[in-house]
């Protein structure tokens, strides 16, 4: 038989069950469909999380912290006990001068109440240098541009918190006066008069601050201004920042020793380093840990990170396996059906000269036939719902200012192996049947009715 | 090759075995048949023609004995080589026409060419020829239920001939039809014994038509041949 015929027959025998086929092959669309829409899911969440890492250059990044209590406590020889070393300017200084390292800044945050257009909203703040927000915030720009220098009273807010305010054209925003209230941890503020109106609900022990900024750009989204993926909706440079009276919340250390006042040397809890490429992370990392720092680079992170989306994918996998499992039940459902109603056909077959080996492939190409439409089908029916997840996540994610995102993906390679995946199931599936049908015994279905 | 002996039995035997309980179909049968013979095989019920008819036709294999068709035993054959005498050596028709429901009558009759490995092109041109010569062309797209018992049985003649075997089972080919299409039936399987050559060897309880087409006639009972009949 030829294989253009085996095709044919394959198609034409299960088009003369048309409602059995049709649920058959639903079965497996369905179980194709969960099989690609959540494999889309994996991907998709794990491509958008590493190319915005990429995009933010986040893999290029080094951030160094200071030695650990403990390790302070222990020098390394006793003969010469050392001073410990103090995350400062001239550090960053030292570090900007290491081969390969673009920009060095201390990573400072801070809760402010950011306030416009008489509307309030509670932000991170995060201080950037000018340089820093040129080369890496200016990407993110939708409006405006990156403030000039490091002691301009300008700002940056993202396009998420004007949402939040209600504000749609960022554009009209550029050149506003937004005033940013800080909140300073105020010790006076602990006499047992203050404690009883805290308890009273009526007042914190907080004193507030507000200074005035101009907005001169608007980034596109939640902007990642530095080695962390931690969300930030406002940027300041460091000169006015170090006007400003605050609490930073780079670590709750600094929380406490913003209390210790003025006059003491803490240095900085946290300094990011920008290289210009990836590759320079190890001899820059060894370098600053050489000089008694700590550090985190998020590239080493990437297996561990990668390992998660693997746990992830299998998860997800045997989600879609479950219902590709009901789904082979299905196939295997219908061709026995089919066989036990086909029969005598089977007799007339191999009366007519059918081998064994014929009637095994008619029934084999059949379950692959169901196998291929449910995978084309089931591969559509993923996407499908891809889409429109993603038309409704992204519709209710907009209205909070969160840009557009791709939650799915749909590599080339998912595309191909959901339709293999889907023939070789089925085939998988008719093993039984074919093996039954090639059983049948032409005298016994032949016998007179 | 022998002419004589065109197609030979040496001892067959068919038992059924059930459980404990064993059904001799066919015991010792010995036959011999020469090439262009119209052979009739009738007998009682349950006296063995249909297990003898699908021994011959490759469909079931003895319990003991040889089956020599053109000098050549089947019974050595395995299950693939059984399938391809099937599919070039003999034609068999049946009581019930058994043709596909679903099918039109080109359809079945080109189906044994499917198997064959013909290009549908020819097929369908084959199937059309064969129809020609039953009478049945202007009836090619109808589907079994739409004609006739003869005419079914017409079908399946051009479908069991279709790829030109030289031999011709027929298993009560006439059972299910009228005295006249049944008349009908055996006179066109006559004329293809005559005018082309073809073997036959037909099963049938109508001891008349036998004796006025068959060349030769046994009758069976119990499994064994009780009698033969030379007629011409």
């Amino acid at each position: 038989m030829r294989m253009s015929d085996y095709i044919e027959q394959s198609f034409s025998n299960l088009a003369r069950r048309k409602l059995r086929t049709f649920l058959t092959t639903f079965g497996v669309v369905i179980g194709i469909g969960a099989l690609v829409s959540m494999f889309a899911f994996g991907q998709g969440v794990q491509k958008n999380m590493t190319d915005k890492f990429k995009e933010l250059e986040l893999f290029n990044c080094v951030n160094v912290f200071p030695p650990t209590m403990q390790e302070q406590s222990q020098p390394k020889t006793k003969e010469e006990p050392q001073q410990a070393p103090v995350l400062d300017d001239d550090l960053i200084q030292r570090i900007t001068k290491i081969e390969g390292v673009e920009s060095a800044f201390a990573e400072i945050r801070f809760p402010a109440m950011v306030r416009l257009r008489e509307k309030e909203r509670f932000s991170l703040v995060q201080v950037l240098p000018a340089n820093v927000c040129r080369s890496g915030l200016s990407k993110l720009l939708v409006a405006g541009e990156p403030y000039a220098s490091d002691d301009a009273n300008c700002l940056i807010i993202s396009d998420s918190l004007l949402h939040g305010m209600k504000i749609k054209d960022a554009k009209t925003v550029i050149g506003e006066q937004v005033e940013l209230s800080t909140l300073r941890f105020d010790p006076n503020l602990f006499s047992p008069a203050a404690i009883a109106s805290v308890m009273r609900g009526d007042e914190i022990p907080f004193s507030r601050e507000s200074y005035t900024f101009t907005i001169v750009g608007v980034a596109e989204r939640m902007g990642f201004g530095g080695s962390m993926p931690v969300r930030s909706d406002v940027f300041i440079p460091p000169g006015p920042s170090e006007k400003m009276k605050k609490i930073s919340l780079t670590s709750i250390w600094d929380f406490f020793s913003a209390a210790a006042g003025p006059g003491q040397a803490k240095g900085y809890s946290m300094v990011t380093v920008k290289l210009s490429s990836a590759k320079y992370v190890q001899p820059v990392k060894q370098q600053v840990e050489d000089w008694g720092f700590n550090t985190f680079a998020l590239i080493d992170e990437l297996k561990e990170i990668k390992r998660a989306f693997i746990f992830m994918d299998m998860f997800l996998f045997a989600v879609a396996m479950i219902a590709i499992t009901v789904a082979s039940l299905g196939i295997i459902n219908t061709m026995v059906m089919s066989i036990l109603e086909r029969y005598k056909e089977i007799g007339i077959m191999k009366a007519v000269g059918a081998g064994d080996r014929d009637v095994k492939k008619i029934f084999f190409f059949e379950s692959g036939v169901i196998g291929f439409l449910g995978g084309i089908f089931g591969l559509a029916l993923g996407w499908a719902v891809g889409v429109v997840i993603n038309q409704v996540a992204n519709y209710f994610l907009a209205k909070q200012g969160v840009p557009y995102v791709d939650y799915f993906s749909f590599p080339w390679w998912l595309c191909l192996g959901a339709v293999a995946f889907s023939i070789v199931v089925s085939l998988a599936a008719g093993i039984y049947p074919t093996l039954r049908a090639a059983r049948v015994d032409p005298v016994v279905a032949l016998r007179h009715d | 090759m022998n002419c004589a002996s065109f197609v030979q039995t040496e001892g067959l035997t068919k038992v059924y075995s059930s459980g404990k309980i064993q059904l001799c179909a066919l015991k010792d049968v010995n036959l011999t048949l020469a090439e262009g013979k119209f052979l009739g095989v009738t007998g009682p019920s349950g006296s063995g023609k249909s297990t003898l008819v699908n021994l011959l036709g490759g469909l079931d294999t003895p319990s003991s004995g040889r089956i020599k068709v053109q000098g050549r035993d089947i019974c050595e054959l395995n299950k693939e080589e059984l399938a391809i005498y099937r599919r070039y050596q003999v034609g068999m028709i049946f009581q019930s026409f058994n043709l596909i429901p679903s099918y039109t009558a080109l359809e079945n009759v080109a189906f044994p060419l499917l198997f064959a490995g013909v290009a549908k092109r020819e097929r369908n041109q084959r199937a059309a020829e064969m129809l020609t010569r039953v009478g049945l062309y202007p009836r090619k797209d109808h589907r079994p239920a739409e004609l006739s018992g003869g005419e079914q049985q017409r079908a399946a003649i051009a479908r069991a001939l279709v790829n030109q075997p030289k031999i011709l089972l027929a298993d009560e080919p006439t059972g299910n039809l009228d005295s006249i299409t049944a008349k009908e039936i055996v006179k066109t399987l006559a004329d293809l014994n005559r005018n082309q050559g073809v073997t036959i060897i037909m099963i049938s309880h109508e001891e008349l038509l036998l004796q006025e087409f068959a060349h030769e006639v046994i009758r069976l009972r119990d499994g064994e041949i009780v009698d033969r009949e030379k007629l011409r």
